[in-house]
This record gives C-alpha cells, structure tokens and sequence, in this order.
C-alpha cells in the first residue's frame, strides 16, 4: 500500500505527473493508437478519427470553459471559421496545408478577439447569449462572402500533403490527429501548470479575488478566448479535411452543445476528463444504436430517420443527469475507483 | 413610403411575438435568476399542441387555445418539478446548462412525436385581411400587437398591486430573506415557470396562426433574446417594448439592407448593447459587493 506523497520543491509540486507507471501506460497506449489504423476496420477507423478531432476541440473549449469558467455557446462558428481558413487557404488559394493550418488557427483567433472584448464585461448567461449569437452571425457572414467561401455551395479539400509526408490515406491522416490530439493534449496540460493556466483558474474561481492578486482579468481572459479558438480552429480545419468537404451545413450547432456535453460528462477542467467524455459521447449514439437494433426492425427505423434527433436528446440527457448526480463528471468516478483500488478495505 | 409603413406595421407584429416571449423570459429571470434558454422550444411544443387538438379534437379557437395554454401551464410545472427544482442552489453554470439541455431535447422532440413537415393552424380566424391606412395587415397581426400591451398592462398591474406578484420580486431580490418572511420561494418558481411557459404559448400560438407550424420553430426563441437584452433580462415591461424595436429593427434591415441581414441583425444588435449597455435600456444596474 502507497503512504502519503511528500511534495519538497516546487517542480514536484507542479509536475504532471510524479509516477513511473502513468508514463509507462501512457506510452504504451500512444503505441497502440499509432498501430491501431493497420489492426481495426474501416469503420472503427474512422470513428477513431473523428474521437481524436473531437478532442483537440474539447480540450480547446477546456481552455475557456473548463480553465477560465467562461461558457461558451459560439466554438462552433470558431470550428467553422478555422475549416474555412484551412480550405480558403488551401483549396482557393494553392498555398501549401501548413500555411492553410496556420490560417485555421489564426483566422478563429483573431475573431475571437471581435467577441472576447465585448464579452469581457459580462459574465456567465450573458457571455453564453454573445457567444450563440457570434455561432449565427458567423454563419450568415460565410453565406454572404461567397467570393471567397463559395457561399452556399461550400468547398472541396483534399488530404494534406506536407513535411514531406503524404497524410491521404486514412491511417496516415489518422495519424496526423493523433499527434493533433497529442500535441493538444500536453499543451493544454502544460498550460494549466504555467503561471497563465494558475492565473485562468484563479479567475474561473473567484474573479474579485483573482484581480485582487493583482490578475489583469481582461488580458487573461482574452488570452483564453484566443487560445481556446486557436485550437478549436485546428480542430475545425481537420474536421473539414476529414468530411473532404467545408460547407455551413456540415457544422450544425448541434456540435457546440456536443462539446459542452464532452466537458461536462468529463469533468470541467480535466483534460483527462475531455478525453473521457469525448469517448463517452461519441460511443454513447452507437451504442443506443446498436441497443435498438436488438429491438427489432421499427426500432431501427426510428434510428435511422431520426439519427440527429436521437443523438441531441442523449446529449440534452446526459448533460442534464450528469449536472444533477455527478457534477465531478467521469473524471471524479475515475478518482473514486482508483481511490477504491489503492486504499482498499480502508475508506481513506 | 407605402413600403417603409409596410415594414414597420409587419416589423411591429412580428416584434410583438417577439416581446411576448421575451417577457417569459423576463418573468423568470426575474424570479429564478435565470435565462431560460428553451422558451422558444416551449412556445413551439405549445402551437404543435394546439394545432393536435384542432385537427383531433375541435377547430374553435376558444378550444385550441384553452387546451393549449392548459397543456402550456402543466409543461411549465413539470419542466419547474422534475428538471429544474432539484438544481436549486446549484451554480449557475449547471442551470444554464440544464435549460440548454432541456432546449435541445424538447426541440428533437418534435420529430418523434409530430412530423418534419410544416402544419398550417387553421382555426377561421386570424389571416383575414384588413388595410391599416394604405397597408394591408392581418387581423391576427394586430390582435398580437393587442395581446402585448394587454400582457405589460397586467404584468405591470400583478407585480405592483398583487400579493404573488410582490412576492415574487421579493424571491427575485433576496430569495433566502424572503423564505424567512414565509414565502414560500418553490411555489412562486413553479408559478414563474408556469406563467412563463403559458405567455410563451400564447406567443407560440400567435405564430402559427399568422404564418405555420414547422419544427424550426424555435428559432422565435432565439431571435426574442436581443428583445429581452435590449429591455434589460430583469425588465418584464422593458422586455415588451424591446420586442416591438427589435422586431421593426430587424424589417428595416430586412427591408433595406437584404435577406441575409435580417437573420443576424437582432444578434449583432445583442453584440453591440451588451458593449454600451450590458444591463438592458430598463434593467437595473447590478452592483456587485465584495
């Protein structure tokens, strides 16, 4: 049995981790993650895919919403401006996919410096309506610039080819959101333990208190807007590049909610939450899904006209069971079990 | 200048729908101290329900409209029982949250239950014509503009006068003083919500009448939120009135400026009011103690 951890010095006190074994398994799964895409089908593939963009723009919304405290309802229109940079840079334009991949991230933050300054004055309900407002306007401004973003009509990109490598297979392209995901990942968690990330918390947790230490809460919020659209835009570019199609219609608002139903089904603030709900969600319509289909044939015919439907109300579902009986999210289940394994048959 | 009065008497009718809603949201803002994102999803499972019962039932309007207001004030106390009381206390992160949620689920659930299609609801009243000087108008356009100002005058009238009313903004300044003086502050959030979900049906059945019912419905909600901020989130009087200048904004912008600008114009106007004013025209100033 593990006694109690001494902490002496700061680096340890802040370290991402302080156990051997973490490292060890961590790795061991990134193995299995890269070498999965010559091992499953087609079809888990793809669905491994998309659950590796998704957490790249859970962990972006995590910047804002779960760090900062700040509610979001807009990352959608950050994750369709960042796909529109990507294929306006990329598809229209004919400069290379990095530079298209650079233009994702800044095109998305430098529009959240347009809604971050206003909304820095008001706080929760109030962000929450500028935020779906920015999500329509956003919208109706890519519909209206159809010199630029073919309006209505969308436009085609293909898989990346860059750093010398080709990503146009779907196990390479697989790939690239792995280290999309990966690199996310150890960003936001080493963002977290930075004097950025202490000051982010400080504020999500008591915004008087924070300026009092002397925390310019206007700079750090905006900081987090731009950061948090910064990586959603990333995100947006490679769920563009993964529907080979950029379009209005392939980013419903349904997906903002979806990421405040990853965040909350995690654990806000946890990127280890993000990751955990992102698999929750995503696996959560195919698993009803399949549940129906032992139902019968009307069952089934109800999922398949009704796919989009019965997808929001699992998600209004667990958001709403979720906030009532396990705030803490999966994250904190995770923390009780392992606590239950390490300690028992002592409680504590 | 026949064009110009067009826009405004067609701005000012759609802006009363508008400002009913947004006086629901109002109302509970003002008791609970929250937005209730799914006001707009209750006015439209409100006109699906009335246009049900006029297709089943009985096509007299004082029917559809009685069957459908009741039905209203039963979702506003189930949605007040099961969904919201047991997160009284919580942050409000997790209620906003929970009334988002609820939006998403009751606005999918139009599909299972009812269809994707547009219904007309056809109750013989409301889409006669009548000319307004040189304009032509709908009779259930101006009787929605009516309903408005009836509904200010008996909000002003219940919250100054009345006993419930001056409880609930008792609730609505201080809710744990006022359950010391005995009021009984579950009761008037369920009142809140019922009044609330019954003025957001009356908005949802004003609607359907005058133009259809279709699952994109909900949409009125979002486009009442530039209302209600413009009024001020805890104005119910306010809240009215910026639905009749938003609803004539978003015509003039319509009108003059093209399609497009008339879907986003009411949110760009939330994006610039909460710059100049983030507290609404008529909503008081909050003043923050540390």
């Amino acid at each position: 049995m593990r006694s109690g951890t001494y902490k002496e010095t700061y680096g340890e006190l802040i370290a991402l981790t302080d156990s051997r074994l973490v490292w060890f398994w961590g790795a061991a799964l990134m193995v299995v993650l890269a070498a999965a895409p010559y091992l499953v089908n087609a079809y888990v593939l793809s669905l491994m895919t998309i659950m590796l963009i998704t957490v790249v723009g859970a962990l972006g919304l995590n910047i804002l919403t779960g760090y900062t405290g700040l509610i979001s309802l807009g990352h959608v229109g950050f994750l369709v401006s960042g796909a529109y940079g990507y294929a306006v840079v990329v598809s229209r334009w004919g400069l290379p996919p990095l530079a298209g991949f650079v233009a994702a991230g800044v095109v998305p933050a430098a529009l959240s410096l347009v809604v971050g300054a206003p909304s820095l004055r008001l706080r929760g309900l109030y962000l929450a309506i500028t935020t779906l407002a920015f999500a329509f306007i956003i919208d109706n401004l890519i519909l209206q610039a159809g010199p630029l973003t073919n309006g209505a009509r969308g436009i085609t990109v293909e898989r990346p080819d860059m750093l010398g490598l080709s990503f146009a297979s779907d196990a390479a392209f697989s790939h690239l959101c792995l280290a999309a995901a990966i690199l996310t990942l150890f960003g936001t968690l080493n963002l977290r333990r930075s004097r950025i990330g202490r000051a982010l918390v400080a504020i999500r947790d008591n915004d008087i208190a924070a300026r009092a230490m002397g925390i310019n809460l206007n700079a750090y919020k905006l900081l987090a807007f731009v950061t948090s659209a910064f990586v959603t835009g990333i995100a947006g570019a490679l769920y563009g590049i993964n529907l080979s199609y950029v379009s209005v219609e392939g980013f419903p608002f349904l997906l903002s909610i979806e990421a405040l139903a990853i965040l909350i089904v995690g654990g806000l603030g946890s990127p280890l939450g993000a990751i955990l709900g992102t698999i929750f969600i995503m696996l959560l319509p195919e698993v009803t899904g399949s549940l129906l289909r032992l139902f019968g044939t009307q069952a089934e015919a109800l999922f398949s006209t009704g796919a989009q439907e019965l997808k929001s109300t699992l998600y209004g579902l667990v958001i709403i069971l979720f906030l009532r009986f396990e705030p803490g999210g999966l994250v904190r289940i995770w923390h009780d079990v392992r606590r239950l394994w390490v300690h028992w048959p002592l409680r504590f | 200048m026949r064009f110009l009065a067009e826009i405004l008497l067609s701005g000012l009718a759609i802006g009363a729908i508008y400002g009913i809603i947004a006086i629901g949201f109002a109302v509970i803002y003002k008791t609970t101290g929250l937005v209730n994102f799914a006001q707009g999803e209750i006015a439209m499972i409100v006109a699906y329900i009335a246009w049900t019962i006029s297709t089943t039932l009985s096509g007299n309007v004082f029917v559809v409209t009685g069957g459908a207001l009741v039905a209203a004030v039963l979702l506003g106390l189930v949605i007040e029982r099961v969904v919201m009381r047991p997160m009284l206390g919580e942050p409000v992160f997790s209620t906003v949250m929970v009334t988002i949620a609820l939006a998403v689920i009751l606005r999918s659930s139009i599909n299972f239950i009812w269809d994707a299609y547009p219904q007309a609801l056809n109750l013989g009243v409301g889409r006669d014509i009548v000319r307004v000087g040189a304009v032509g108008m709908r009779t259930g356009q101006i009787a929605v503009i009516v309903m408005l100002l009836a509904l200010l005058a008996g909000f002003w009238l219940f919250f100054r006068y009345s006993r419930y009313g001056i409880a609930m903004r008792a609730v609505a300044g201080d809710d744990r003083t006022a359950l010391l003086m005995g009021i009984s502050t579950g009761r008037v959030h369920a009142v809140a919500w019922a009044a609330s979900a019954a003025i957001s049906g009356i908005a949802g059945i004003f609607f359907a009448i005058t133009y259809d019912v279709s699952p994109a419905m909900y949409e009125i909600g979002l486009k009442s939120f530039p209302a209600t901020i413009l009024g001020g989130l805890d104005a119910v009087i306010g809240s009215g009135f910026g639905g009749l200048l938003i609803g004539v904004a978003e015509n003039l912008a319509g009108g003059y400026l093209g399609s497009g600008t008339k879907e986003i114009a009411g949110f760009a106007m939330i994006i610039v009011i909460l710059m100049v004013r983030p507290f609404g025209l008529f909503g008081q100033r909050d003043i923050e103690r540390v």
